[in-house]
Order: C-alpha cells, then sequence, then structure tokens
C-alpha cells in the first residue's frame, strides 16, 4: 500500500498511468480493472454515473478504448481499457451507486472484468511494483496533481 | 469505424438552460467511441458568434456555454453550421469560433442516413 500525494497507489495492481486505470489478475485468467484513486479525484468527486457499454460485453475491447464512461456534473470521460481483452462481465454494483468507485476504487468499486487477449505482451508496459508506483508519482508530480 | 450519431442543435441564447445538455451529451458520446458531429441550426448557430457563448449561463452561478462547447470540442466533437441559418441572423463565416465548418442543408441529410443515431435540441 502506497500513498503519493494523498492518493491511495496500492503496489500489486498494473497501471495503464497516462489513462489513470488499473487491472489485476484474479481467478480463471481473468483481469479485474478499474479507475485509480486518481481519476476518482480528477472526475471532480460526486459521480452522477459509471456506464459499461453493454454492447461490448463479450466484444473485444482494445488497449486505450472506452470500456466504460465516467459522468459527473461536472465532468464526462472514457474508462479506457489497461489492456486489450474481451470484456466478460460489468460491476452490477456501479448502477445502484457509481460512488463507489470513488470512495473504494481497487474494491468494491471495480468496474468490469476482462479476458486478456495478450496479458504477457501488454503486462509489460503497465507500471507495477515499487518502481510503477514511483512512475506514477512522477506523472502526478509533472502534472501537479494531489488527491488530498 | 465507429458508429456515427449527430446532434441538432437548435436552441440558442433565447433559451440558456437548453444549451449545456446538449454539449454534454455529444461529449459523452466520444467517450463512448462513437463519431460525433453537431449540426447548428436555427438559433443553436448563434451559440458559434465569436464571444456570446461566454455569456450564455445554463445555470446561475455556474459555467457559461462556451464552457461546454469547448470541452466538446477538445473530446473530438465536430461542429457544422448551416449556411442557411448564418444568413438568417446576418453573421459572416468569419464572425463563427474557429474550428466550424460550413454546411448546406444536404449534408445534414445526408450524414443523418449514415448515423446510428440523431438527437434534436
Amino acid at each position: 500500500m502506497a500513498t503519493i500525494r494523498g492518493c491511495n497507489l496500492p503496489e500489486d495492481l498494473y497501471y495503464l498511468i497516462d489513462k489513470h486505470v488499473w487491472a489485476k489478475p484474479i481467478d480463471g485468467g481473468l483481469l479485474r480493472v478499474g479507475i485509480t484513486a486518481v481519476a476518482a479525484k480528477l472526475s471532480g468527486g460526486k459521480l452522477a454515473a459509471i456506464t459499461v457499454k453493454a454492447k461490448n460485453i463479450g466484444q473485444e475491447v482494445k488497449q486505450g478504448k472506452s470500456l466504460a464512461t465516467v459522468e459527473s456534473s461536472k465532468f464526462v470521460g472514457p474508462v479506457p481499457a489497461p489492456v486489450t481483452g474481451v470484456l466478460v462481465r460489468a460491476n452490477d454494483a456501479l448502477a445502484a451507486n457509481p460512488n463507489i468507485a470513488v470512495s473504494d476504487p481497487y474494491g468494491e468499486g471495480w468496474i468490469a472484468e476482462i479476458k486478456p487477449s495478450a496479458w504477457d505482451a501488454e503486462k509489460d508496459k503497465l507500471a507495477t511494483g515499487a518502481s510503477g508506483v514511483a512512475s506514477y508519482q512522477a506523472k502526478l508530480e509533472a502534472d501537479n496533481i494531489s488527491c488530498s | 469505424m465507429d458508429d456515427k450519431v449527430m446532434i441538432i442543435m437548435t436552441s440558442g441564447p433565447d433559451t440558456p438552460r437548453r444549451c449545456a445538455t446538449p454539449f454534454f451529451f455529444a461529449s459523452l458520446a466520444v467517450a463512448m467511441d462513437y463519431d460525433v458531429t453537431m449540426f447548428f441550426t436555427i438559433d443553436g448557430t448563434l451559440l458559434l458568434k465569436k464571444g456570446l457563448a461566454e455569456t450564455i449561463f445554463p445555470k446561475t452561478g455556474g459555467k457559461p456555454v462556451s464552457s461546454f462547447m469547448q470541452e466538446a470540442l477538445d473530446a473530438g466533437v465536430k461542429f457544422t453550421a448551416c449556411t442557411a441559418s448564418t444568413e438568417l441572423h446576418d453573421l459572416q463565416p468569419s464572425d463563427l469560433i474557429d474550428g466550424v465548418k460550413m454546411v448546406g442543408g444536404a449534408f445534414m441529410w445526408q450524414l443523418a442516413e449514415d448515423c446510428k443515431t440523431v438527437l434534436n435540441f
């Protein structure tokens, strides 16, 4: 567990830093994905909706392409896929309360589960571990972002 | 290729509360990987006049319409304006903000045929 500029950034996740999304391997060769505490901060705090495009379930979404959308009164934007993979399921709990993605972005507030198409090739390009968190810290400092 | 959608914007300065959501929906559609075009006609075209959208506030104390428009442009929404509607308002193409493509009504019909969805505000 690491806290950088007020942002909780666990070392055991794989980050696509520029897009502020994370991936974590789970059972069955799947990845759970979501937004980082940084994205939660940048989205303005109180969310109106997080929506996974239903048409995409069962389809392959390329790394960096939109997996879901985040809406708040101040902001609207995509949740880019951290890696290429087939969208298996969305987190149904987000429909009732999208703000779990802000209050618990790495736990109850995960966004989707995907079956990665090229995990071994793509994971090397994601930031992880202590060095990954250090890279994320550099990005936050360069962009002058803090979560507190 | 991404699916196309179009938003036809006819609301203008007389109805400020109708002038934020269309741009928000446009930005949202880009976030959903749609190829998004807004077609401004009737009073909607007035919003494209340089400096005007900065003075229109959908909500008192909130952001001006220009801010919603800039977010849509930054997201990649394409702005097109109906040439005939500029004549209605005595506007020259040079009176409009940068990045607007002037088109005829037939452009709108052809694009509508290519689009999955057309919204009208």
